[in-house]
């Protein structure tokens, strides 16, 4: 697929690794649909396209909701008339374990809130059911060649203090796998499925925290230092302008290892 | 050229090359670019056309009427739901039809 004259639509492209996305494809020729619960951040990404010659519009709207992902994809529709490209950012972590005792009884103090289970599980895996399956909607309607980009993570192969988290980019892997698959069952040839897992990402969340912690971090990887949202954006242009890659889930970590050297 | 009015929000179109970009007023004479780059060699009234057609989408207004549900979380969004309180002894449940309803009670 050719990038330049395509239309993109990237859900929590209003920060992190989304606006790097949406900034990427832009700057490639493409028109952008940026989609954020803040319309502060949109107000910002769409101006500093708009500054860099790009063509995109910014819709306000959570991904959570039904009607809201109809709303984005008709937008996005109404100000560009095509949808080519649908990377699912929009992502939230709220991180604890399952049980907590308590250091001197030994009994449970704490439990992972239904709460803090349901706002990870309906933002990071309904909000990216949502997001693939109106804009796979609007590709196979209006016969458009798509690309589907589910957001994981290298943590879906299970991450302590991450039950919620873990859970849904494990799901979020086996997209491509799966939507392929029945693609292909029925018919659909014009929409191919990639999911990215980045490791730990040069996103504000992860460079405002705690630098000894950080630091800890950064020694199991490689690299020596976070990937760069940038960079994760590169892949995804990378897979829309490579029809071979299809199906499957890349892992971009910098190379992300368990302590004493296995790469995870 | 001259803008038009959606809801509470004014909204105007500038050219930019051979597209329109779509900015949104702001209080204290800021604005915003709701979108830049669109409507590529469509002249100013048309473009007008289809930017009224999408700001509908970008900044929706709109009722969600919620009627009385007894089985009601009395939650919706923000909003505390204060329905009939079934519980209450003076709460009268009315099941019957006004023909097989008792004249006298």
């Amino acid at each position: 697929m050719e990038i330049k004259g395509s239309v993109a639509l990237v859900t929590g492209g209003g920060n992190g690794i989304g606006e790097a996305v949406a900034k990427q494809f832009a700057a490639r020729g493409a028109r952008v649909a940026v989609v954020d619960l803040v319309q502060k951040n949109l107000d910002r990404v769409v101006k500093d396209i708009q500054v860099a010659g790009g063509e995109a519009v910014g819709i306000q709207a959570n991904v959570t909701s039904e009607a809201d992902t109809a709303r984005f994809i008709q937008g996005t529709l109404a100000a560009f008339g095509q949808l080519n490209i649908a990377v699912s950012c929009a992502g939230i972590i709220r991180d604890g374990t399952m049980l907590t005792p308590d250091k001197e009884t030994g009994k449970v103090a704490r439990k992972m809130t239904l709460d803090q289970w349901q706002a990870v599980i309906e933002t990071n895996l309904t909000g990216t059911f949502l997001t693939l399956r109106d804009a796979a909607e609007a590709m196979v309607n209006g016969g458009w060649d798509g690309l589907l980009v589910p957001i994981s993570s290298v943590n879906k192969v299970g991450q302590v203090g991450q039950l919620n988290y873990s859970s849904a980019k494990v799901a979020d892997a086996l997209m491509p796998k799966i939507l392929v698959g029945e693609f292909l069952m029925r018919g659909i040839r014009n929409i191919r499925c990639v999911a990215i897992a980045p490791g730990y990402t040069a996103t504000p969340m992860l460079t405002g925290m705690n630098q000894d912690a950080l630091k800890a971090i950064l020694q199991d990887v490689h690299l020596g230092r976070l990937v760069a949202p940038e960079e994760i954006a590169s892949l995804i242009a990378h897979c829309a302008e490579n029809e071979a890659i299809n199906a499957t889930t890349l892992e971009i970590t910098g190379g992300l290892c368990y302590p004493k050297g296995i790469a995870k | 050229m001259g803008g038009f009015r959606y809801n509470d929000t004014a909204f105007s179109l500038a050219p930019r090359g051979d597209c329109w970009d779509l900015l949104r007023s702001l209080p204290g004479g800021e604005s915003a670019v709701a979108g830049t780059g669109l409507f590529r060699g469509l002249d100013g009234g048309q473009a007008e056309a289809r930017a009224r057609d999408l700001v509908r989408f970008l900044f929706p207004v709109g009722t969600r009427i919620v009627g009385p549900d007894v089985s009601h979380p009395l939650r919706v969004g923000d909003l505390r739901i204060i329905g009939p309180d079934v519980a209450h002894p003076a709460f009268t449940h009315w099941n019957k039809d006004t023909v097989s309803f008792p004249r006298e009670l």
